[in-house]
């Protein structure tokens, strides 16, 4: 294939990769094959795996292939368009980027000004062994990253931190990343970076990684971070106790008694919940069950409903019955979201989540509304016939239209500007997701070493995590004072911390000691355990999608725990 | 020093001043955790560099991640098996891949690669499977770390591994690691064969392969799902006859995706996609790099740890979910005594008294902790029923309606065996 054709292919999977009509998983099989057909580019060959020549292909569109329909589109497009800064080129720092390389972020600088010692030749993949010996560190490693996707720009700065620190377009270059990520970084310097970033309420996110033989943590600080999709496997409401009219009118209008047999096999639970709930309610004086024993009784109703004794999607309306007890019309996290005070250093880009949130809320206290959160348009399987399951999928989806019009409509009495300008496709994220939409607010890296009261309160909580963090943090602070790093030292400097008097958990003894043993040792296990950990949080904050930790997570490679605190 | 490096087989000759420094750190001195029995210092470091053997199952995803890890931990005899050739799929996350090698062998490009990056490692290769392979072949590891994406594969060489064991002979006992992924989620566990809980006591923590009836599949299909398993189980022998159906083929994906999505609109069904089509048939939830790293971390580092006795190990599985913040759940899964493969014992099944063979098939094939496919099924005295040879089968065919019960006493018992299962399972049958 020449140059020319596989640049074809590629500008057409550019223009269609981020069509947001075509549904994402597909593209990029399907248009390899559209591609073909067009009259100017020969026939590729597909057929790889049954031992045949392996086309040429281009690199990205091979990465690509099949498309991370873990993250859908739109997370790879924001993953191709982010830009990370990683300060040092560590074993740790190198696995990070390799798990960020692989799935295809769009730009990272590494800024190192070590020179590959034989300890980095031993100890870091990324590096040409004892090739790389007294060659700057970060330019040996960035070739060897980029050779895993080469759609991926790599650039290795070799400069000292603490230097561009000091300088305006060193400050401004550092804050113009998308996120920044430090691995064992001296205390003070990762003081004075953590200070910038957290400044700008708009700049990006610091990972600050810290690790010593079996035992690290890592802390990601942002001031806000908003999901939509946070990719929840609760199931959201199916309104049961509210039915639409649709839906009320369908359970209303079934003869259960006089229908075809078959047919009475294949209700699907849905309705026949919501008939059975409608039922209840005329007979209970419009109330729902409440006690232990009303609940009995209304799944003995389920099951009388039958008319032959194996009906299975009578069996799986008793086993839903939860449902018509545990749907409230908000579900208590995104209530609580209602009532959020108005944070002042939010990130801009939160904006139009926020007013989102708020048009959210209006929506539920709308009067000509349904009273709940927007409905969701996606049902789960059931036991039933398709025509039966298809009409029921049918009711929920034109419903769905109709409150997200609504909602529409809401948002842009409310927020004009905003709904004006926003992305139709976050808009209609949101609404697809507001049984799980998340708000996390985050801290200053650090900040919880100068609270003695929450330090406190996390080590009685949680004694193991926040011991081994306090170990951590000590060990930080004796590096940066160039003193040597001993059990005696160590426990000391969290006595300092935590205040005289305090009463220390025997955990910290655990990890004191094996800090001691290994304060330096940046262990190839541990760097890829961290790589991994590190990049999945990463990549769940540049895409937005999924739950990024909140705090420090606390890493013990002995007993093989995680933990996090905040 | 540097050009001799590239050149294997004397191990520590490639070593250089400080290449250890990290790992030694551990290896000099014990910590608070350590047992008593580590010998810090240069013969924990003769042991892990020069004279333990381990063998990686799999050179895959979790594959090439655990040579790298193992190769830089300073295990220097390593071994890896694997069946696979190199699919273009499979570079957005197998990093020891490169598109050049497309179409060659998973085991020889992984052990060629880790050889040229880390000097002074040996990687052997073995193309093939796991099953090739005898007990004098696992005898030779001190250790096992598996990294498939397959429950045959494990089951298989969980057997082995518990049978090999021999009281009389320590030697006989090789851990085995085993990591396995799923999206954001993973798992790592340690198994002493025959002292904790095998990979078969755990089988019911599997998730449940989805597996949709027939007669949903056949008549009623409401999900896209439904539409590529009628596609894969029903239309794809019925037009390709006895051709075998290879999920890594894409023209045999684009072939189902395209009967998948005719069905879906004759029904009015939507969401039938490509990738879709490719992830039923496969049954997978798509892995990525990150998850994958930080279990084959996980299954390396208890694999230093056995071999180096610097810090205790994992007692005894490490479960991971990354979906939201970062949730891990560490705890000792326990033995199983009526696990089939180390429990030494027969399952006892309920039957009620009733049932038909057919009918006891179905419940065998339906068991989360049996999870078995066409099984057939003897006495010690009679056969029951055989599913092959075709003779055998239609021999035995009419005793699948008769009722269990008229053919094995309460108490008794019956012998199950199956291609996919590694072991006979024995069943105590008792009448309900």
């Amino acid at each position: 294939m020449s140059s020319q054709e596989s640049q074809d292919i590629e500008q057409a999977t550019a223009t269609i990769a981020y069509c947001p009509l075509l549904p994402p998983p597909s593209h990029l099989v399907l248009i390899f094959f559209s591609a073909t057909a067009s009259p100017t580019t020969k026939p590729v060959d597909m057929t790889v795996s049954s031992g045949k020549k392996p086309p040429t292909l281009n690199r990205s569109l091979i990465l690509r292939y099949p498309p991370p329909s873990i993250w859908a589109a739109s997370g790879q497009a924001a993953l191709e368009a982010c830009r990370i800064l990683v300060v040092s080129s560590s074993a740790t720092s190198t696995s990070i980027l390799k798990n960020l390389v692989l799935p295809g972020i769009g730009h990272f600088s590494i800024l190192d000004s070590a020179i590959t010692s034989p300890a980095d030749a031993g100890n870091n993949f990324f590096l040409n062994a004892t090739y790389s010996l007294g060659k700057p560190r970060a330019q040996e490693a960035v070739p060897l990253l980029r050779e895993l996707n080469e759609s991926v720009q790599g650039e290795a700065v070799v400069k000292d931190l603490k230097l561009l620190l000091d300088t305006d377009q060193g400050r401004d270059w550092i804050s113009s990343f998308s996120l920044v990520i430090a691995h064992n970084l001296n205390k003070d310097v990762l003081g004075q970076l953590s200070t910038l970033l957290w400044a700008n309420s708009n700049g990006p996110p610091l990972i600050s990684v810290r690790s010593a033989g079996f035992i690290a943590e890592f802390h990601i600080q942002y001031h806000e971070h908003c999901v939509s999709q946070s990719h929840s496997e609760n199931a959201p409401s199916l309104r049961i106790t509210r039915p639409f009219p649709a839906l009320l009118a369908l359970a209303r209008s079934l003869d259960f008694q006089n229908m075809d047999p078959t047919a009475h096999s294949h209700i699907p639970f849905v309705i026949i919940l919501v008939r059975a709930t409608d039922d209840w309610r005329k007979s209970h004086n419009d109330s729902l069950p409440h006690t232990p024993a009303e609940k009995k009784e209304f799944k003995k109703n389920i099951l009388s409903m039958r008319i032959k004794p194996d009906e299975e999607n009578f069996e799986e309306a008793e086993a839903q019955a939860w449902r018509v007890w545990s749907e409230p019309a908000v579900p208590s996290d995104v209530q609580a979201l209602f009532s959020l005070s108005t944070l002042p250093t939010a990130p801009h880009h939160n904006s139009t989540f926020h007013a989102l949130l708020q048009s959210l809320s209006e929506f539920v206290k709308d009067p000509a509304g349904p009273g709940t959160l927007p409905i969701n348009a996606t049902l789960p399987d059931m036991k039933s016939d398709t025509k039966s399951y298809v009409q029921l999928q049918n009711l929920y989806r034109a419903q769905a239209e109709v409150e997200k019009a609504q909602f529409k409509e809401l948002f842009a009495v409310k927020h004009p500007e905003i709904a004006r300008t926003s992305n139709p496709e976050e808009v209609d994220s949101f609404v697809k997701n507001a049984h799980h939409i998340r708000v996390l607010r985050g801290k200053q890296w650090g900040a919880v070493d100068q609270d003695r009261e929450a330090i406190a309160n996390l080590l009685n909580a949680q004694p193991r995590e926040t011991a081994t963090h306090l170990a951590l943090s000590a060990l930080s602070t004796l590096l940066a004072l160039e003193t040597e790093v001993t059990v005696d030292a160590l426990n000391a400097e969290v006595q300092r911390v935590v205040g005289e008097g305090v009463e220390l958990p025997e955990e910290l003894e655990t990890a004191v000691g094996e800090i001691a043993r290994a304060p330096t040792a940046d262990l190839p296990n541990m760097a890829a355990f961290l790589g991994g950990l590190v990049a999945q949080e990463a990549i769940k904050v540049i895409t937005e999608q999924y739950v990024p930790l909140n705090g420090y997570c606390v890493v013990d490679l002995i007993e093989s725990w995680t933990g996090v605190i905040n | 020093m540097a050009a001799a490096t590239l050149v294997n087989g004397n191990a520590s000759s490639s070593d250089w001043e400080g290449r250890y420094h990290h790992v030694d750190q551990i290896l000099d001195r014990p910590g608070p955790r350590t047992d008593p029995s580590f010998l810090a210092g240069a013969e924990v470091k003769d042991f892990l560099r020069d004279k333990c053997k381990i063998l990686v199952i799999g050179a895959g995803g979790l594959g090439c991640e655990i040579l790298a890890n193992l190769a830089l931990s300073g295990f220097k005899d390593i071994h890896v098996i694997d069946m696979d050739t190199i699919d273009i799929s499979n570079l957005n996350r197998q990093f020891l891949f490169r598109p050049k090698d497309v179409g060659e062998s998973k085991a020889n490009v992984a052990a060629k690669f880790i050889m040229n990056r880390v000097p002074g490692v040996k990687v052997s290769p073995y193309f093939g499977k796991i099953q090739d392979k005898d007990e004098d072949y696992y005898m030779q590891f001190n250790l096992i770390i598996c990294g498939l994406d397959s429950v045959e594969a494990r089951r298989w060489i969980n057997a082995t591994l518990v049978n090999m064991v021999d009281s009389d002979n320590p030697e006989s006992l090789k851990p085995l690691i085993d990591g396995g992924t799923e999206g954001f989620k993973g798992q790592a566990r340690v198994i002493l064969p025959t002292v904790t809980s095998c990979y078969e006591c755990s089988l019911d923590m599997l998730n449940k392969p989805t597996a949709f009836p027939i007669c949903t599949i056949a008549n009623t299909p409401r999900l896209p799902e439904h539409c590529i398993e009628w596609a894969s189980v029903l239309e794809w022998p019925k037009v390709h006859g006895d051709k075998k159906m290879d999920t890594d083929d894409p023209e045999h994906i684009s072939w189902l995706y395209q009967v998948a999505a005719a069905r879906a609109k004759e029904f009015k069904i939507e969401g039938v996609t490509y990738s879709l089509t490719q992830g039923v048939v496969k049954n997978i939830i798509p892995a990525i790099a990150s998850t994958n790293a930080i279990i084959a971390a996980s299954c390396c580092n208890e694999a230093f740890k056995i071999a180096t006795s610097s810090a205790a190990y994992l007692n005894n599985y490490f479960m991971l979910i990354g979906t939201d913040s970062v949730y891990s759940y560490t705890f000792e899964h326990e033995k199983r005594d009526d696990c089939p493969v180390c429990g030494g014992q027969s399952l006892s099944i309920a039957v009620n008294k009733e049932w038909t063979v057919e009918r006891l098939i179905e419940m065998l094939v339906e068991r989360q902790d049996i999870q078995v496919k066409k099984p057939s099924l003897s006495t010690p005295g009679k056969q029951i029923y055989f599913q092959a040879p075709p003779q055998l089968e239609l021999a035995t065919r009419p005793n699948l309606e008769k009722k269990v019960s008229e053919l094995v006493p309460d108490g008794g018992e019956i012998t199950v065996t199956a291609t996919t299962l590694p072991f006979n399972l024995s069943l105590r049958v008792t009448y309900t």
